[in-house]
């Protein structure tokens, strides 16, 4: 029991990032349709970002609570610009064409971002300065942390704040009308460009966000960090539903869980091949992810 | 038409321009490698991906080995060039890497560092009957298999396991001991290799399976390893998952003794667990920062390229300065003269210690010492005696 | 500028025959290039050489998936790892030659195909991207987990291949076995292209609702695309074994896929040139950048990017994609005086074709269809009307097997059900169907649309010896047969997007009479013409009766309608409220309330598919 308890512990751990990044996927995905592959590079790119500001500052003797809003901050607007330039440059040109050329284009930018971090970082890992406080506390025999909680409070308020931006504001009734139907909303006044790009905007800024965490959490980063956890969250992305917000959230901590609870019942080594495995037994039974819409098809 | 032959024929004359170029640059290389003046020795490493820090870390202990040799006046009058190919760490870029090598006109090769990479550039060095030392390729199958081209100047899988067991159940005498690796072939079979040797040694293995490296968070994988109730826990991995596993296991509150294989001497490491790492007990073939031997080539290193050496850059500039000497005893660059002459050497006085080659083109003796982390430092700490069988602190 | 234009003009007017012996000259001046490059080029560009034609045949055998059918495929690396290791233990263990461990090899890979296909076949794009990718790891974490296949340290000491006695271990020799594998997989590939299997991956990859519709057995012909894929994936991965001696895991990752799939991209999806360009690229380029080498993979990733924003169909797209592109005129001996093809049996008149009893259909808590009851007899027109939303289209799917019925029963002939029959199979039974938005292939000539359609009749030629087989003669005079009858025997080799939308309209019943059917269901055929071409179609549905075919349509047009029909049936919220000959309908007081009483809307976004409306096709 308390091992079980452990392993949720940690599952939600993993899951809060996992859920940052799915999120990003999804809202790309639903905007124009593309499974932008970049996106784990840019949550790359603001765990660098966060990485310099935290070790230029931590000799200043702030509170650690500015540091972490200072450098959280920085790698979230770092990203947010990272984010809409590549969609003006690699994206925006190749949305009318056919889409595996996008898809390619996603590629090339992801290599490029991993392959301009190595050369710029070096390949080597680069390690934040331990900052956040390793005490914790105990619940019912399992040990969790204070950094722990933080990661899993900063990340759950992240998703309520971008839930609520686009469920109750204009652009994000803009951003959900874009992603039924662009033509449409381009006929009704919506500005389809200027949307795409806030969609990039706020997807990268949770990359990016979710890379300081990451950077502050597990201290070492290097260029390719990127890849593996990128393609957990895209899994997590496609789970619930892919275009789902909600269903990136839950997709995002239920992916943290099954991970956490295949190394502690199964086996670290197969840990993969279990999410894929569970993946794929979804999909069968269910197309379109646990919460994604059944599609009836009009002919 | 639009199908049009402007369009193919621009095409066709970029693509044959590639092949052409390809073709040209290697044998014009050769040219800007080679010469006739210079001893060129051939450098495969990763120095792209993931292990791209190793890779450079091992080309610097060549350069520093080729420029300490060529100041004191080259080998019979000749100078070292050392030419290097990023073998990416991969099969096919590797055995492109040592046909690029052949055709810069190189005479010998030293280096590698994962094995997957140095088995297809064994083999094509092989066919060429070019030698080659390796400095980082622990994998017992590529001495194995007989090749007389194949020399290695750090010590096999195979060997370093028994030590660690000696270590595990006669120093700290533990009955119970959890094994992991990542998974990856240097790791598995550094894991297989202890745990038969543990078994041996009378231990009881109460855990043994792989993480999936590059997934940052192991606390539930720890959970599973504490379930077991080891004494003592032995990662065979390498260093970045190592730092994850000591903080993460800390965060728990897991209290077996943490120790881990010879990939694990990283200052990295220490970065990652910070107070976790304190008293981390690793086992590792000498580093250069600990012998004595090896003062002036830190120091050099240092100041060359304002950081600390790896592990395995002595390693390299050894296995530069054997062939050198081979070269220099056999005075021809033709390749079995020099496998000949490899093998004749009695003793070499390497940085690295003394040393020679067996039949196989291991090197002879292999040390291995214990090592552990005070203060946010590496310091020596346990070697086994070889004449009393006993561990004594080293210092 | 004006010689540019006039260079221009002056090959647009070339005739077929130099533009052949062009291709022809280029292909055998590329033989002679890749059959002489040994004598010119070092081992260290023999060795490059040797890379770049493993990436082509794999660059082959991806290109069957996604370039041929349309199906985005992230985990083909597992193919490559699964010929690799299937000989390597066969070599290893049993002692079997690289040529007896080759058919084993290929089969292994043929049922992986098949595994890794089925799963995924209900699976739209998207979703099949990451279920590919998820069982390319699993396939790699298997190889890596398990014993036998030497976990991480992967297999040592694989024989190399051997011909006539001699190992092939020379780097030259290892080329000239890659290069007659290449030969060998673009023959096969090319035949997989123009056989009966690739019109249908092509009619899938434009339209898998209408494929279905017209007769392709869209499960059976998708995992097909896998399993041909996966044999040539697996050749590449014997090579590979047979090149190193040594394999481990780490050869078939998910960055190896990617690779492969570059290479598709880059080189033009669907392209067999294209596939070879795309491979010289993506091997020779990174090692013509080894000057750089510290900036090597970010110049490779960026040219990557600037190669698709300025060739996003890749470098060499296929003939028919490329706008106006060189397309087979109709020879003059196929001009449409054959006879009409010798079809299936003719139900005498007013023979029982077709059975509709008490079926309803839900969607969600709407009653689209409610009870509804009629038959059709051989050689009438009955026309199915009612106003918007009454559920005529939904019988029309409950009919043809798009949906099935949550009750009651269709039955064909009066005998055989067709509840839960795919729509494919309907199609075989002699029930051909349109649509109301018209779904034509695009990207297909008329002819070939017509001949999709003739696929019905093939079905078993697609599992066996039919497979590769081209398209005859035969089948050619009877695409233009009934292109000739609706109308079109001069546009046989426009694409159906540039076809005029009423020509549109009558293409789309020439492909539906190719699988000569029994009854065809023709839903709103006039929709969206001039009255001039309105009559044209109606006098187009009596002829078709008149060649003893029995038609259901469905008209808004009354006065159309009440001309043409023997019967109609009157829908209104899913129930029949009227039936019989048009002259009582017209009469009969619930007909006029029903449309009088509610007002006539037209839904803009009616018979448009999901796709469509989203603003997304795949």
């Amino acid at each position: 029991m308390t091992a079980f308890l452990q392993y949720l512990v940690n599952g939600l751990t993993v899951g809060s990032f996992l859920a940052l990044i799915a999120l990003g996927y999804t809202m790309i995905y639903g905007i124009i349709r593309l499974i932008n592959f970049a996106h784990g590079d840019v949550f790359m790119v603001g765990s660098f970002v966060g990485y310099a500001v935290v070790s230029t500052v931590v000799a200043q003797h702030w509170p650690i609570a500015l540091i972490i809003i200072v450098a959280m901050l920085a790698g979230m607007a770092a990203t947010g610009v990272l984010g809409i330039v590549i969609e003006g440059v690699a994206y925006q040109p190749l949305l009318n064409k056919p889409r595996l050329a996008i898809l390619i284009s996603a590629l090339g930018v992801s290599l490029a971002l991993e392959e301009g971090a190595r050369i710029q970082f070096g390949a080597g890992f680069s390690s934040y300065p331990g900052i956040l406080p390793t005490t914790g506390f105990s619940i019912g025999g399992a040990h969790a942390s204070y950094a722990q909680l933080g990661v899993f409070v900063l990340s759950l308020l992240m998703m309520l704040a971008l839930y609520l931006f686009v469920q109750r504001t204009p652009t994000g009734t803009a951003m959900r009308a874009l992603a039924m139907d662009r033509d449409a909303a381009r006929l009704m006044g919506i500005n389809v460009e200027r949307t795409i790009m806030l969609t990039f905007l706020l997807g990268s800024v949770l990359a990016g966000a979710a890379g300081v965490m990451q950077g502050l959490y597990y201290i070492q980063i290097n260029f390719i960090m990127g890849f593996a956890i990128g393609l957990r969250a895209f899994t997590a992305a496609v789970l619930g539903g892919i275009g789902n917000l909600p269903g990136a959230m839950v997709a995002g901590f239920l992916i943290g869980l099954i991970q956490s609870f295949s190394d502690g019942y199964i086996s670290s080594n197969w840990s993969d091949a279990v999410i894929f495995g569970v993946l794929i037994a979804v999909l069968i039974f269910k197309p379109t992810g646990i919460f994604g819409e059944r599609v009836v098809e009009r002919v | 038409m639009n199908h049009s032959p402007s369009k193919i024929t621009a095409i066709a004359v970029l693509a044959g321009a590639a092949l052409v170029a390809s073709a040209c640059s290697s044998s014009g290389s050769g040219g800007g490698g080679g010469g006739g003046d210079a001893i060129v020795i051939g450098v495969p490493v990763p120095t792209s991906g993931d292990y791209a820090s190793a890779g450079t870390d091992i080309l610097h202990g060549a350069q520093l080995a080729a420029k300490k040799i060529n100041s004191s006046g080259g080998i019979n009058g000749k100078k070292i060039q050392i030419v290097a190919q990023d073998d990416a760490c991969s099969a096919q870029t590797a055995a492109q890497a040592a046909e690029k090598l052949i055709s810069q006109n190189i005479v010998a090769a030293a280096g590698g560092y994962c094995s997957t990479a140095s088995a297809p550039e064994l083999e094509t060095f092989h066919r060429q009957g070019i030698p080659y030392v390796m400095a980082a390729s622990t994998n017992p199958e590529l001495t194995d298999q007989g090749f007389p081209e194949a020399f290695r100047t750090i010590g096999r899988d195979d060997e370093q396991g028994p030590f660690v067991a000696k270590f595990i159940t006669g120093y700290l005498k533990a009955k119970r001991v959890a094994v992991g690796n990542d998974n990856s072939t240097y790791s598995k079979g550094l894991a297989d290799s202890t745990v038969a040797a543990l078994q041996k040694d009378g231990a009881q293995v109460v855990f043994n399976s792989a993480l999936t490296p590059g997934q940052s968070d192991y606390s539930s994988y720890l959970t599973k390893v504490g379930q077991s109730h080891p004494d003592v826990f032995y990662y065979t991995g390498y260093f970045s998952e190592m730092g994850l596993l000591l903080k993460q296991a800390k965060q728990q509150g897991l209290n077996f003794t943490m120790m881990g294989g010879d990939a694990n001497n990283d200052p990295t490491l220490i970065k990652t667990a910070g107070s976790a790492a304190d008293g981390v007990l690793i086992d590792t073939a000498p580093l250069a920062q600990f012998l004595s031997s090896a003062k002036d080539y830190v120091q050099a290193y240092q100041s060359a390229y304002h950081t600390a050496p790896g592990p395995y850059s002595s390693y390299e500039y050894d296995a530069v300065g054997v062939l050198a000497e081979a070269i220099k005893n056999a005075g021809s660059t033709e390749g079995s003269k020099i496998d000949a002459a490899l093998h004749a050497i009695k003793t070499y006085h390497g940085i690295t210690g003394d040393f020679h080659f067996d039949s196989k083109g291991d090197r002879q003796p292999v040390a291995y010492i214990i090592i552990t982390v005070k203060n946010g430092q590496f310091v020596a700490d346990k070697q086994l005696n070889p004449n009393t069988g006993q561990w004594e602190s080293v210092g | 500028m004006a010689l540019a234009n006039a260079l221009r003009r002056g090959i647009s007017t070339e005739s077929p025959q130099t533009r052949l012996a062009l291709r022809a000259s280029i292909t055998l001046a590329a033989c002679v290039i890749a059959l002489l490059i040994p004598q010119f080029l070092g081992d260290y560009a023999m060795s490059v050489a040797v890379t770049v034609v493993t990436y082509a045949i794999l660059g082959l055998g991806l290109n069957v998936v996604v370039g041929y059918a349309g199906l985005l495929d992230l985990g083909y690396a597992a193919f490559f790892a699964i010929g690799a290791y299937t000989s390597a233990l066969l070599e290893l263990h049993f002692s079997l030659s690289f040529w007896e461990a080759l058919p084993i090899a290929i089969v292994a890979a043929a049922v992986a195909g098949c595994i890794i296909g089925y799963p995924t076949l209900r699976l739209r794009s998207d979703y099949l991207a990451i279920v590919t990718l998820g069982f390319g790891e699993i396939v790699r974490i298997t190889v890596t987990n398990l014993n036998v296949t030497g976990g991480p340290n992967g297999l040592y000491g694989i024989p190399p291949a051997g011909v006539f006695g001699h190992s092939i271990v020379s780097t030259n020799g290892l080329y000239y076995l890659g290069l007659f594998f290449m030969v060998l997989a673009i023959a096969f590939t090319g035949l997989l292209s123009r056989s009966r299997l690739g019109r249908a991956w092509r009619s899938l990859r434009e339209d898998e609702t209408a494929s279905e519709a017209v007769g392709v057995p869209a499960i059976k012909v998708k995992l097909m695309a896998y399993v041909m894929g996966a044999i040539v994936g697996a050749i590449a991965g014997m090579l590979f074994a047979a090149r190193f001696g040594t394999i481990d895991p780490t050869s078939f990752t998910y960055n190896t896929s990617v690779m492969i799939l570059i290479v598709v991209i880059v080189g033009g999806m669907g392209s067999i040139p294209g596939m070879l360009l795309g491979a010289i690229i993506v091997i020779a380029l990174p090692e013509l950048l080894r000057s750089v080498s510290n900036y090597r993979m970010l110049f490779f990733a960026l040219a990557l990017v600037a190669l698709m924003l300025v060739r996003p169909e890749g470098l060499l797209p296929p003939r028919r994609t490329r706008r106006g592109a060189y397309r087979a005129q109709p020879p003059p001996d196929e001009a449409p005086s054959s006879p009409a093809p010798a079809g299936r049996r003719r139900p005498g008149r007013g023979e029982l074709l077709l059975q509709v009893t008490d079926v309803s259909h839900r969607f969600g808590g709407v009653r689209a269809v409610d009870g509804v009851s009629f038959d059709v007899h051989a050689g009438e027109i009955v026309s199915v009307i009612g106003p918007n939303g009454a559920g005529k289209t939904t019988v029309f799917n409950c009919i043809t097997g798009l949906v099935t019925p949550r009750s009651g029963d269709v039955r064909l002939g009066g005998t055989r059900s067709l509840r839960g029959v795919k729509p494919h199979k309907v199609v075989r039974l002699g029930l051909a169907r349109t649509f109301q938005g018209i779904r034509l292939f695009d990207g297909l000539d008329a002819v070939e649309n017509c001949l999709v359609g003739l696929i019905a009749h093939q079905s078993r030629m697609l599992s066996l010896g039919g497979l590769l087989s081209r398209t005859t003669r035969e089948d050619r005079a009877r695409a233009m047969y009934w292109l000739d009858f609706v109308g079109l025997a001069d546009r046989g080799h426009l694409l159906a997007s540039e076809l005029s939308y009423g020509e549109r309209r009558r293409l789309e019943i020439a492909r539906a009479l190719m699988s000569e059917p029994q009854l065809l269901l023709l839903d709103e055929p006039a929709a969206g013409t001039n009255p001039t071409e309105k009559r044209e179609l109606m006098s187009l549905v009596k002829q078709v009766r008149d060649t003893g075919v029995a038609v259901v349509l469905i008209e808004h047009d009354m006065g159309l309608v009440m001309e043409l029909s023997d019967r109609v049936i009157v829908l209104d919220q899913g129930r029949i409220i009227a039936a019989g000959e048009p002259q009582q309908v017209r009469d009969d007081p619930r007909v006029i309330d029903a449309y009088l009483g509610r007002e006539e809307d037209d839904d803009p976004d009616a018979g448009k598919s999901v796709e469509e409306v989203l603003g997304w096709r795949s």
